[in-house]
């Protein structure tokens, strides 16, 4: 993604974020999938590691039920933290990853122009 | 001193206009006297300035500005000497003692100078920070509005190799690199000839790579170093020497250049 490229707006949209971007895209990123892919060390360790298939959930988990995110605040000019409900807040999400994670729901305009008629 | 909690929290420092980081991936390169020079060139061109010390293990502001330790008690922060506001570790530690800390120490001490200093109304913060791309620099990046960022090299390419991981962290955090800016690059003896002392090119070697402007050399003067010990930097005490002029014409065009670019924009906030 080229560096001019912002975000112009993030609104909850149901169960996921819809973010509008300077060069037109409009994508929509589900919290599963933030959660899924947050990149803190922790989260990075574990996905490492095999399933383990008798992972007992802690009260915490099992009391927040799907991960849902209560605060996202904005780092420096290049990234958001996401505070979870099950108080997980390690993790910070560069625009790119936002924008990688993300699914368009419009294209980028200049793609536009090239579409085939 | 509370610590300044987690990266998401920013400060906003409403009195400073322009934020501007003094980097080198190198340790060595004259970071520091090119940021304490800067400054005071910047305020001899009637900017109103400070100068923050975010190299927390090394500090050397207060040594050249003829400072040193102070009575944490009775002295307001920032000190100001010649015309430059000034907050350094320095003045908070005996010269000779030794600050050792784990990475989260600094980053809550550089946190700290940011939020809890009285900067007031300034056109320019200049931050001198340490080599390397650790702690410090994440924190500057993370929680201060930073507008800019230069990059000090010499001229050879060992300074290169870690001068260009310095732009690349700037790439990263999305912090508009300014120019390149190439130290130590001749020396000119007295019959007038030109030494290559440290190599050639590095600077502009690296600005091309980078594709940011090269913001000029600057000469090896003995000068130099001895105005730094004494406390008061050299384009201050030796205003007519060629590497006085050369801080003078770097202050015009860092002054130029922020005019002419757009503030950067705060990330929006997200509507939950």
């Amino acid at each position: 993604m080229p560096a001019d490229v912002l975000p112009l707006s993030i609104k909850r949209d149901g169960d996921a974020f819809r973010i509008e971007w300077s060069d037109g895209v409009a994508a929509s990123v589900p919290f599963l999938t933030l959660r899924n892919n947050c990149p803190c060390a922790t989260c990075n360790d574990e996905r490492t590691k095999p399933a383990d298939p008798f992972r007992v959930l802690s009260a915490r988990e099992v009391s927040a039920g799907l991960p849902v995110p209560v605060a996202m605040k904005a780092v420096g000019h290049y990234a958001y933290q996401i505070t979870w409900n099950d108080g997980h807040d390690a993790g910070i999400f560069t625009l790119d990853a936002l924008r990688r994670l993300g699914h368009p729901a419009t294209p980028p305009k200049d793609l536009e122009h090239h579409a085939p008629a | 001193m509370p610590p300044p909690s987690g990266p998401g929290q920013k400060f906003s420092l409403p009195g400073v206009k322009h934020l501007i980081a003094v980097a080198s991936g190198k340790g060595g390169v004259g970071k520091s006297t090119v940021a304490a020079n800067l400054a005071v060139a910047l305020q001899m061109a009637g900017q109103r300035v400070g100068l923050m010390d975010a190299d927390i293990y090394g500090p050397s502001v207060p040594l050249m500005f003829g400072l040193g330790q102070v009575d944490q008690t009775r002295t307001p922060f920032p000190i100001e000497k010649y015309g430059v506001k000034l907050m350094s570790m320095g003045f908070l530690v005996d010269p000779g003692q030794a600050v050792i800390w784990r990475g989260p120490k600094v980053a809550q001490a550089v946190g700290s100078f940011l939020a809890q200093i009285p900067w007031g109304d300034l056109d320019f913060l200049i931050i001198d920070l340490p080599p390397g791309t650790g702690d410090a620099q994440l924190t500057l990046s993370q929680q201060a509005p930073l507008t800019g960022a230069i990059i000090v090299t010499t001229p050879g390419e060992v300074s290169l190799i870690d001068a260009r991981k310095g732009v690349k962290m700037f790439e990263e955090v999305r912090v508009p690199v300014l120019g390149v800016i190439e130290n130590m690059s001749h020396f000119t003896s007295a019959d007038g000839q030109k030494h290559a002392i440290f190599g050639t090119g590095g600077g502009a070697k690296l600005a091309a790579e980078a594709g940011v402007p090269f913001l000029g050399e600057l000469p090896i003067d003995p000068r130099v170093a001895t105005a730094g010990d004494a406390g008061e930097p050299v384009v201050r005490k030796h205003p007519e020497s060629p590497v006085s002029a050369a801080y003078v014409e770097l202050a015009r065009t860092v002054v130029a250049e922020m005019t002419k670019r757009p503030q950067a924009n705060a990330l929006p906030t997200v509507e939950m």
